[in-house]
Order: structure tokens, then sequence, then C-alpha cells
């Protein structure tokens, strides 16, 4: 591990089901970095997160923030989480939930701000601020259960950056949104990523969300490192071929990536 | 007319604290979809006063087997872990109120062998509010007092653990002690309500307000006080019509509640529609 890790896995191991689920034998992230997580279902995209904020226990080693997650109390794992912005795959509606967007958005103050104290007042200018910055300002009172798929996302980013964290971890963030909320999702964690330092880990399906700003890949399969490198280095026809397919094409425009099928074209 | 004020007051303080303390705790169990708790604490508190009354207790002593065993059921579905035990909340209090109805039952069972009905087994936990005194309203007012205290000392944590205990462990809250604490004092308030007012009002209570509350609110404060008000009112409520109309007490309290749900949910709908109409 070097001294600018915020994450180094070494030899970790989390088994479920009578069958390891995530192999890695070494991965390192450094501050400032922003890693792209790709690789088919169940290759152990999610699972690397969870062990990450100590949700999953591994064998192994594990350290996050210059802490090693499988030695904390749960006093040092809380206190470890507050300063990773976690955002987990989306909640099931759940229509009955009275809580306003702005009340879900503070939960992201509620460990930092102590156990049994109030939010104060700065917890709650912070809670503004980012509603105003990913442009949730006027959705603040609104029931969470109301907005959209979309806005409930960004209202869980939000939620994540009102922690005001070192590390950001994205599940799957674009996952079941339609092409123009997918877009202003990519948008708003490239300007986060611009305009906060902060390390970023997103875990994505699809090719086409990993932004321009991603200057490195990891691929995952069977629950191991497959490639880690640059994009352009990771994303080889051979390798997207392999993974999604021959009749796939992969088109590189802008420092986005675009999977285009090619189809059959034999009459 | 002063000695029927006399004899009723402590009823109308009982329900109203009844409707107060079960509307509150409502929220939560509500919100996090988790209304099978009340059976299942409301069962292994009546296995707890049967095997109490088996082994010689009486009364309100019956209370103390009866604590145990909610709080005993309450603090393992607190530690028990969902996602290693691979099953949803619910499924596990489904597999406590099956072992606890089963452990009463079992006691039940033994009642004859100790030359006494099986049917006032029953009766050792469910009571009911139109019996109630001075001295039960003595009990459930601090049980309330504390309640209030725990609501407004973990506000925030109870916010976020409503929302998800997963995102709420994420951001650094600590759930395991918090989520602990609520079932405690579930099991606290449900076991003792059932034992002065009686069962099918606390479950109603329970979910009644919170539900109306949440039709007409947003905000976790406002579902708070909307869900209090409105558990006051249908205890408070229920009582006097049941009075008035000579009625049965628990009974009326179910459907006063049950059909302000309904006047809820018409309200939000007009609402809503006379919104929609004003936006165009």
């Amino acid at each position: 591990m070097t001294a600018e890790s915020v994450i180094d896995v070494r030899e970790t191991r989390v088994r479920a089901g009578g069958r390891t689920i995530l192999a890695v034998d070494g991965l390192s992230v450094a501050a400032t970095e922003f890693v792209a997580v790709i690789g088919p279902n169940g290759a152990g995209k999610s699972t690397l997160l969870k062990t990450l904020v100590g949700i999953q226990r591994a064998a192994g080693t594990v350290r996050v923030l210059g802490r090693a997650v499988g030695n904390l109390t749960a006093g040092g794992l809380a206190r470890l989480r507050r300063q990773i912005g976690y955002v987990p795959q989306v909640l099931a509606e759940r229509s009955e939930l009275p809580l306003t967007l702005r009340e879900v958005v503070a939960i992201g103050r509620t460990g930092i701000a102590g156990l049994g104290r109030r939010l104060r007042r700065d917890d709650w200018r912070r809670v503004d601020e980012w509603l105003e910055r990913l442009g949730l300002a006027r959705l603040a009172g609104q029931a969470y259960s109301n907005l959209s798929g979309g806005e409930q996302r960004k209202g869980l980013i939000a939620k994540a950056m009102v922690q005001g964290p070192d590390l950001l971890l994205l599940d799957e963030p674009t996952a079941n949104l339609d092409l123009a909320w997918r877009e202003r999702i990519v948008e708003t964690l490239e300007s986060l990523f611009r305009d906060v330092p902060v390390t970023v880990l997103l875990v994505c399906h699809d090719l086409e969300v990993i932004p321009a700003c991603c200057g490195r890949l990891v691929l995952l399969e069977d629950g191991a490192v497959a490639a880690d490198g640059r994009p352009a280095d990771v994303l080889t026809s051979d390798r997207v071929a392999r993974l999604y397919g021959t009749h796939l094409e992969l088109l590189h425009r802008r420092g986005r990536y675009i999977v285009v099928p090619q189809g059959n074209e034999t009459p | 007319m002063s000695m029927e004020l006399g004899f009723w007051a402590p009823v109308v303080v009982a329900g109203a604290l009844a409707g107060a303390s079960t509307g509150m705790l409502g929220v939560y169990i509500i919100g996090m979809r988790i209304p099978f708790l009340g059976v299942c604490v409301s069962h292994a508190a009546l296995a707890g006063a049967v095997f109490g009354s088996l082994a010689g207790l009486t009364g309100q002593a019956l209370l103390v087997p009866a604590l145990v065993a909610a709080l005993a059921t309450a603090l393992a579905l607190g530690l028990a872990d969902p996602r290693r035990m691979r099953a949803d909340v619910n499924v596990v209090m489904g597999l406590l109120f099956t072992l606890t109805m089963g452990l009463a039952f079992l006691g039940v069972g033994l009642f004859p062998r100790f030359g006494r009905s099986a049917s006032e087994a029953f009766g050792l936990l469910w009571g009911s509010l139109t019996f109630c005194s001075w001295r039960d309203v003595a009990l459930m007012g601090p049980m309330t007092a504390v309640e209030i205290g725990f609501v407004l000392l973990f506000y925030k944590e109870m916010r976020a653990v409503m929302f998800s205990r997963e995102h709420a462990a994420a951001a650094g809250v600590r759930v395991t002690l918090v989520w602990t604490g609520f079932l405690i004092l579930a099991s606290i308030v449900l076991t003792v309500n059932f034992k002065i007012v009686g069962g099918l009002m606390i479950y109603s209570l329970m979910a009644n307000p919170a539900a109306a509350a949440f039709q007409l609110v947003r905000g976790h404060g406002r579902a708070l006080l909307l869900a209090v008000a409105l558990g006051t009112v249908s205890g408070v409520g229920g009582f006097l019509i049941a009075l008035v109309a000579e009625l049965p007490t628990g009974a009326t309290i179910v459907i006063l509640s049950s059909a302000l749900v309904g006047a809820a949910a018409l309200a939000a709908r007009v609402g809503r529609a006379f919104r929609a109409a004003g936006g165009r």
C-alpha cells in the first residue's frame, strides 16, 4: 500500500452459498482517482463495495482510508463510514414513507452530528447547499417516495455528498433510468469529481455510463480482477467480444464509450 | 354524575395515553413496514404471562414475565442479522411469532393440570379499557414519557433507520444500538398496552393513526404529531361514542380509527384533485 492509497485490498476472499464470490489478490486506489468497476452480473462488483464499507465480511486485508476494515469495532466502523459516501443500489418502492427529500439527504449528516444530538444549523446549511448544487432545491419539501427514480437517485448522491466524504462509492447509480436521467447522473458525477477533491469508485454494468473523467477501469470476472488499467487498455475489442458477444462494436467518442449492436448482416 | 366522572376519568386518560403511545410507535412500525412486530411481541408477552401464571404469579405481577418474554423476543430480533440469515426481518418475526405462540399454547395446555381453565389464560394479558383504573394510568404515564424521551433523544437516528437500516448504517449511524433500543421500547409499550387496554384496540391504534397521518402530511415530525393526535382522538373519541351509544368500547375505537384512515385517504385525494385543478 502506498502512502496515498485510499483503498488497498490484498488476498481478499468472500464466500457465500458454498462458493467464492470475491477473490481479489491486489487492488489499490489512490486519492482523487476516478475508478469504474465493470463486469457481468455476479462478477462481485457490489460485493466489493460492501466489503469496503464493512457490510460484507471478508477474509484477507481490506484497508480503507488507512484503516483495516476487518479489525474495526462497531464504533470504529461507524466512524470510517462517516468518511465514505456510499450509495447502495436503489431501494424498493415504499409509498408509505413520510420523509421529505430534505430529510432523506440529512441522513448523511446524522452519524457525523453524533448519537443523540440534534442536527445543527451548519448541517442543514450543507444539506440545502447540496440540494441546490444537484438541482433538487425545488423538490426539497416533497415526499421522497413521490419523486421519480432519477430524482431519488440524485437525492441519494446528495445524501452521500453532505457527509463531505473522502471516498465516494456508487453502486450502479444509473440502473433502470431512462436515457435523459442516465445522462443527468453521469453529468452530476463528472461535475462532482471536477469540483470536489474526492476519490470515486463507480460500479456499473453499462459501458455507456462511464464518465469521460474516469481514468481507470477495473474489470471483475467471477469475483477476480481480470483487467486493470486505462479504459482504452482494458476495453480491447477481444475483451469486449468475450464479455458481451462478437456482434457488438465499441465506439469511443469524446471520452465516452458507446456499444453498438452490429446485427446480422446476412440477408 | 361526579361519581360517574370519577369512575370514567381514568378510562379516558388511559384511552388517550394508549392512543398517543401506540400512535407514535406506529409511525416507525408502519414506516418500516413491520406491522407484524405487534403480533410477534404480543404473543411472546402472552407466553411469558402464561408461564408466569403457572409459576404462581397473579395480577400486575404477571407483567414481569410478560415483559421479560417480549424483551427477549425484541432483543432476538435486534441481534438477528437478516442478511446473514438470508431472510427478511418479517420472516424472522414470523419464525419468532410461531415459536412464541407455540410456547404460549403449550403453557395454556398445561393449565388444566394445575386445576385451572384454559380460557383464564388469555385473560392474563388481554385487558379492557373499560376497566382501567388510576393504578393502570400510573403505569402508562411514565411509559409514554419514556417513549417520548426516546423519540426526542434519537429523533434523527430513528428518521434514518425508518428510511433504511442499510443506508443509515452506510452513513455511520449506530443502527444496531438504535434499532435494538427501539425494539425494546416497542415491546414495553405494546406489552403494557395489551395488558391494560386489550389487544384488538392496540393493533388498530398501532397501524391506523400512522396510516392516516401518512396520507395527510409530509415529514417525520409532522407525521409523528398527527399520528399522536389521531391516536388520542381514536382512543378518547371511540370510548365516548361507545359510552353514549352503549356499544363495545374496543370495537368502537377500532372502527373510529379505521374510519379516520378512510377520511384521511379521501381528504388526500380531494386535496390532490384540487391542486391539479388549480395547476391547470
